[in-house]
């Protein structure tokens, strides 16, 4: 597989100089090369502010979501590998007023012990700082066993919520439990079609036959529940819809917010389709699908595949998910 | 002693010792347990004062390069002067290092080692003591069956060999005691 990188040395830096010079809403951190944050910082003294570490090659997130309404700081780690718990203690220097910060820690084994030492040592340094670990992947771990489940595109949810939130001054305590809610309220499920070629062996990071799909693979292509035929979507897409709410069931008459996340080589006119028949599947349970968000924002490089996240919200956490945002990459979320 | 004695030291160490560790890690892991040490030991050394642990972690990279700096860390501040006793200092390095691994003793990992050492300081035997005390933990590690990380998938979860984490802590506590003993 043919990738465009000068070396694999320089293939994160490289493009981390092309991100800031860019787009308008972020910049570099002065602490480290690998530190994005947002152009014109909030207050930190008076607003909590909100990043998160994560392994680079699942562009855009999670340096596109920098900006106004969300994250003030993303620590961008090597391909696939959690940034070392100094370079996040750097970013959470960077960052860190007297209002706090929530550190953000999508659940790969790599990101909590690194996120939760940066934690640790930014507390033993003087700041205040809450590491929120996320994990909403349902193929990861069974019921009852939720908190160790992994990190999924369901998280999207989290960041979003808790950077409106947070832009509006809501303070350290109550948005660290608003954060938990809207995990506990998300659930996520992946299907793969193909495999994303890794930028560092230029090979494929699974094998699959042609007429299947694995149901629950990881963002770095970890093993799931289990392979499914290929057929038509609708019949993929209700067997997906039915385990999200086996997991976490919601009553009929209620509204569920969906994220439809493709890994990167799925087109938007897929994603759009497979949007469509996630809302007939929840509009034959009685219920309403709400504040779309589709499109490809956590990837790995080219997978073919996307997931489906279901929150269910509350009104307040609905307001923040629609609040306008202003990042390179996060959309406008429609409020019917 | 300085800090940056001890990592001169410690590099000095682990550039001899490092194959030997490749080799433990090998039976019931990645096999660069040794690599991985020496790589931050070698940006540690060469680090500003105050830096030291911090360089360590950032260029052994990886979850066990986070759990031995948080050790380092502890050592560099004893040795610069902190006013809390050694006890305290490795104590917190222990409990974080059991919170964030989810690893407990008897898990075969480093905490076997360190834990009995840490100990061993807290009931006021001396560093000597913790070392004794370290490397009895590391040795019971042979006949330990792996609760965490990749030593759980090999045949009998490791059985039948010593954690490189857990010899790694008795080689740390050995330049340190080597150093404290001259102080």
């Amino acid at each position: 597989m043919k990738k465009l990188f000068n070396s694999q040395e320089r293939m994160v830096d490289d493009m981390i100089d092309g991100f800031v010079a860019v787009y308008p809403q972020v910049k570099r951190g002065e602490n480290d090369s690998r530190i994005v944050v947002r152009r014109q910082p909030k207050d930190s003294d008076a607003k909590v502010t909100l990043l998160i570490g994560n392994g680079s090659g699942h562009e855009p997130i999670a340096m596109g979501f920098v900006g106004e309404g969300l994250l003030d700081a993303n620590v961008v780690g090597d391909v696939f590998a959690a940034p070392s718990a100094d370079l996040i203690l750097d970013g959470i220097a960077e960052v860190c007023g007297a209002a706090g910060s929530i550190l953000l820690i999508s659940q790969h084994s790599g990101d909590v012990i690194n996120g939760g030492a940066a934690a640790m040592l930014a507390e033993e340094a003087g700041h205040t700082v809450r590491p929120l670990f996320m994990y909403d992947d349902i193929s990861s771990a069974p019921k009852g066993e939720e908190t160790e489940r992994r990190g999924a595109p369901g998280t999207m949810f989290i960041y979003k919520i808790l950077g409106a939130a947070a832009e509006e001054g809501m303070a350290l305590g109550p948005l660290f439990e608003l954060g938990e809610a809207v995990r506990d309220n998300t659930r996520t499920l992946a299907a793969a079609v193909s495999p994303g070629i890794s930028p560092l062996t230029g090979k494929a990071m699974f094998s699959l036959p042609d007429d299947e799909i694995y149901l629950g693979m990881g963002v770095h292509g970890e093993p799931g529940i289990g392979k499914a035929k290929y057929g038509p979507v609708s019949g993929l897409v209700e067997t997906m819809v039915e385990a999200l709410l086996d997991d976490r069931p919601v009553p009929a008459g209620d509204a569920v917010a969906v994220i439809v996340n493709g890994m990167g080589g799925t087109t938007l006119m897929e994603l759009l389709t497979v949007y469509r028949e996630t809302e007939t599947a929840l509009k034959a349970r009685g219920l309403s699908a709400v504040a779309p968000m589709v499109g490809t924002y956590v990837t790995t490089q080219e997978m073919g595949g996307f997931s489906i996240s279901l929150l269910t919200p509350t009104a307040e956490m609905l307001r923040l998910w629609c609040a306008p945002s202003d990042t390179p990459h996060f959309p406008a979320i429609k409020r019917d | 002693m300085t800090a940056r004695r001890f990592f001169e030291k410690l590099e000095a160490l682990y550039t001899d010792e490092q194959e030997r560790l490749n080799d433990l890690d090998a039976a019931i892991g990645d096999g660069d347990h040794g690599s991985t040490m020496l790589r931050g030991l070698t940006a540690a050394a060469k680090a500003g004062d105050g830096l030291q642990a911090k360089a360590f972690m950032r260029a052994s990279g990886g979850a066990s390069g986070t759990l031995f700096g948080l050790i380092l860390h502890e050592i560099e501040l004893h040795l610069s002067g902190s006013e809390r006793s050694l006890a305290a200092h490795l104590r917190r390095s222990l409990e974080r290092i059991k919170e964030l691994g989810k690893v407990a003793q008897g898990d075969k990992s480093m905490v076997d080692s360190l834990e009995p050492a840490v100990s061993a300081l807290d009931a006021g035997r001396g560093i000597g003591a913790a070392v004794a005390a370290a490397t009895a933990g590391r040795e019971a590690t042979r006949d330990l069956a792996a609760r965490r990380g990749r030593a759980r998938y090999v045949e009998d979860a490791g059985r039948g060999h010593v954690d490189p984490g857990a010899a790694s802590v008795c080689l740390i506590l050995g330049v340190l005691a080597g150093e404290e003993e001259q102080r």
